[in-house]
């Protein structure tokens, strides 16, 4: 690596302009990804170019030779920002670099203390700036910046010190902002331009140490070790086109006695466009709610409903969407390419559905199916004949699905092998023993010898009272059980999920969690907070798995 | 008749074995930014392995060119009558087709190098090599060593476990383990080489149960003739493999190595596995996953 000490610049200009030049470069090694995490406050995937075209504006007006004091050279900068800026991060950009010339006001030299005034007022000026502050974006990544760049100026001005403190903690606050700005956890993103930030402060401090190159491509910090995909989720884009929606409910109100106006209130409340009218006895509603059943709760409480009607306002989206889902299974769940063996499994959720395919080596299809909707044997049977081998190895994944695959060997023409697999859980095991270079017996058994090694939990809510095992459960009520014992019951599903794991940690060598889809980003996030802070000693693994009916699908290995 | 055995550096071979059993080591070539380094000459596995977490830093490899195998072959020829020269599968790098050049060259000077593919890498293909060095040692001719060394080469095998495939991937290599890229899961794969390429042979959910898989597919591969355990960056976990091996197979505790700059480029940090040459039979099929 090139020690590259001597090539410091002396003077302060030119130790700032070395800095100014290094953001650019950093930028621009890093400009596709930036773009990849674009998603807010618009999902355009320009902001890691905007950034660098600013940052050209300003590398551009840079003066050519260093005898330009420091103050002129930052008044240059702040002024070609501004003018040069693009974009929504390339206006929070500008504020940055106006702070810069306001922090060094008329002074000549560059130290630690400017640096965190600059930021300061960067984050002052940004968060004023714009009407509506959101927290999660750079603006964020700025403030906190501030704070860690205030604290250790005052232990130490030095000016690389500062600055790479401050590049650590941009690190760290571009990680957090998923957890502030949920739209960037459902994408599986972190903040574009915060990232950009990180990026920038990278390069400068690069630049300060004389490390090359000064533009390096920088790991995107995701949250709790993961890695950015390299794209938007794919689920994301449809989602997002969903969030508006909602479903257009319209029913009647009958009473003797009825006060429209105060219907009109309490529906103003509750939901969106909503029109309320009435003659003597009949009240009629239309409003447009995300949760169709608390108008009918509220229209209850004024009287008897009738005519009620209830549309989801997306047909058309939704059939786009699952246009996309069909092409998705297509494209991923079916082999094509003949293969010595293949494996059909049964699964429901898209998540697991993905995990499957991925763990299966490209040899593996996918059957939607489980609990309530157990594929028939005729079912299992097509599957199995449309894999692309006589070798068919069947995971049932499910204990009443296992009596309709155990059919399967007789009535098909194929060599097939049905795996017990009792679960979705115990499924993924096995599969991870599945191995396309050895044969069909030694398959079969390599996966047979695994499904002893998987406790199978799961947490769910009741749908209505029940009584299990003696336990009794009421409506709505969480309950874990694990091997089909009941072995918790609560009002939360975090709560029986501890304590379920807890009952098993001692055997538990790994624990892989796989989150249902009725769970919002943070619920998940939550949970994996909470369960690795209590169970220090084990692995968890916490995946997507979008199973319905089921909170948390846990493997305990 | 005096016969020198010559293999790679990608035979990983610890250097007193080599030189034990006098084997000559060509290195390949190691580029990392602009600079060029012979392959655990001028770098060490320790640096490579110190730097190549670098995300910004992508070190290539190369073969030797076809005048350095010229220049050692020539060397050799002075104090040899003939040469067997042992390499790296061609599927991997033009090593083999480097020497088999030199080769031509040699044979109209008049000297005798016979060149030979293993298929193999690292220790797979070291252990060739020393039983080949062995074998000459031992009075055998040219024409056995060449049979010796592909009969080993087929009861050789190479295993890693690494923690990640992406330098396999990045270096071009992930050759039939393709299906292990994307996994959801945070498995840990490990491959192995079949017909001169990398395919999967298995995967363990984490690092404690690879090391138990580790062990078990050197259990199943016995009797053995030679073991090697491997690492590049973690030497304990090596040894600790290689204690629980010696539990299970007679000929005390294997011999622990460390993956050299060239096949560590493409395995990675935090990589274990081993090179083993099985006993007697000629075709015997991978180890088995799991016992």
């Amino acid at each position: 690596m090139a020690n590259s000490q001597t090539r410091i610049p002396s003077g302060t200009s030119s130790r700032l302009t070395g800095m100014i030049r290094a953001t650019a470069k950093a930028v621009e090694a890093n400009r596709d990804t930036i773009n990849a995490l674009n998603v807010f406050p618009v999902p355009d995937g320009d902001t890691g170019t905007n950034m660098l075209l600013t940052l050209r504006s300003i590398v551009d007006n840079l003066p050519e030779n260093s005898t330009e004091s420091a103050n002129n050279v930052a008044k240059i900068i702040a002024r070609s920002a501004l003018l040069g800026a693009r974009g929504n991060s390339g206006m929070i950009l500008a504020q940055y670099f106006k702070g810069l010339a306001e922090a060094i006001g008329e002074d000549s030299d560059l130290t630690g203390e400017h640096f965190a005034r600059s930021i300061r007022i960067a984050s002052d000026s940004a968060y004023k700036a714009l009407p509506n502050p959101v927290e999660g974006t750079m603006l964020t990544v700025y403030r906190e910046c501030a704070e860690v760049a205030e604290k250790s100026a005052s232990v130490n001005p030095e000016l690389t010190s500062v600055l790479s403190e401050v590049a650590q903690e941009a690190i760290n606050s571009v990680r957090r902002t998923p957890e502030l700005l949920p739209v960037l956890a459902e994408a599986e993103v972190v903040d574009s331009g915060g990232f950009g930030f990180a990026v920038m402060l990278d390069g400068a401090i690069r630049a300060l140490r004389g490390e090359e190159p000064v533009g390096r491509v920088l790991e995107v910090p995701m949250p709790y070790g993961k890695n950015f995909s390299g794209s938007v989720k794919a689920d994301f884009v449809d989602a997002s086109d969903e969030i508006d929606w909602g479903y257009c409910t319209v029913f009647a109100i009958q009473s003797e006695k009825l006060d429209i106006d105060a219907i009109r209130d309490r529906m103003t409340k509750i939901g969106r466009s909503p029109i309320v009218d009435g003659t003597d006895g009949i009240a009629k509603v239309h409003i447009h709610m995300q949760d169709p059943g608390e108008a009918l709760s509220a229209g209850l409480s004024y009287g008897q409903l009738s005519n009620i009607e209830i549309s989801n306002m997306d047909d058309q989206a939704s059939a786009w969407s699952d246009d996309r889902q069909r092409e998705r299974q297509n494209s991923s769940a079916s082999p094509t390419e003949p293969v010595e063996i293949a494996v059909v499994a049964v699964a429901a959720g898209d998540g697991l559905s993905n995990l499957i395919v991925s763990a299966g080596l490209g040899a593996t299809s996918v059957i939607e199916g489980g609990d309530t909707m157990n594929p028939s044997v005729s079912e299992l049977l097509k599957a199995v004949e449309s894999a692309p081998s006589n070798r068919v190895i069947l995971l049932p994944n499910n204990k009443n699905v296992l009596p309709a695959a155990l059919e399967v060997p007789a009535l098909s023409e194929k060599d097939v092998r049905v795996i017990p697999t009792r679960s979705v859980q115990t499924g993924v095991a096995a599969l991870l023993e599945f191995n396309t270079r050895s044969n069909l017996d030694d398959n079969e058994t390599a996966m047979n010898d695994v499904l002893g090694d998987v406790g199978d939990g799961r947490v769910c809510k009741a749908s209505r009272d029940v009584t299990i095992h003696g336990h009794e459960i009421r409506e709505g009520m969480s309950f874990a059980t694990f091997d089909d014992d009941i072995v918790a019951v609560g009002s939360d599903p975090l709560f029986v999920l501890t304590k379920m794991i807890e009952i098993n940690v001692e055997s538990a060598e790994i624990i892989t969690i796989y989150t249902g889809a009725s769970l919002t980003h943070q619920q998940v996030t939550e949970a994996t907070e909470s369960l690795k802070t209590k169970f220090e000693n084990v692995e968890f693994e916490v995946v997507y798995g979008g199973q319905p009916h089921y909170e948390y699908l846990v493997a305990v290995e | 008749m005096s016969i020198a055995v010559v293999t790679d550096s990608t035979s990983d071979l610890p250097v007193d074995i080599a030189k034990q059993h006098g084997i000559s080591v060509i290195p390949l070539n190691v580029h990392i930014e602009d600079e060029t380094y012979l392959d655990g000459v001028t770098i060490s596995a320790d640096e490579m392995y110190r730097r190549l977490p670098d995300q910004k830093i992508i070190p290539t490899t190369s073969a030797p060119s076809v005048g350095t195998y010229i220049e050692i072959y020539e060397k050799l020829a002075e104090t040899h009558d003939e040469i067997i020269s042992i390499h790296l599968s061609s599927k991997l790098s033009l090593t083999y087709n480097s020497a088999a050049n030199a080769a031509e060259e040699m044979k109209a000077k008049g000297t005798r190098v016979e060149v030979v593919d293993t298929e193999q890498a690292s220790m797979a293909l070291g252990w060739a090599t020393v039983q080949v060095a062995e074998h000459i040692a031992a009075g055998g001719s040219i024409e056995e060593a060449v049979a010796l060394a592909k009969s080993s080469s087929e009861r050789a095998s190479f295993i890693g476990m690494v923690d990640t495939l992406k330098y396999l991937v990045r270096g071009g290599r992930i050759g039939k383990a393709q299906g292990f890229v994307g996994s959801v899961l945070n498995i840990r794969p490990i491959l192995t080489l079949i017909d001169g390429e990398a395919h999967p042979a298995g995967r363990a959910r984490n690092r404690k149960k690879g090391i138990a898989r580790l062990v078990n597919m050197v259990v199943d591969a016995a009797p053995l003739d030679k073991l090697a355990i491997l690492y590049t960056t973690d030497r304990a976990d090596a040894e600790a493999i290689a204690n629980q091996v010696a539990e299970h197979i007679p000929g005390g505790t294997p011999i622990v190595a460390q993956l050299g700059p060239v096949v560590g480029n493409y395995l990675g940090p935090g990589t274990l596995g081993f090179g083993l040459i099985r006993s007697e039979s000629k075709n015997i099929p991978e180890p088995r996953s799991k016992k």
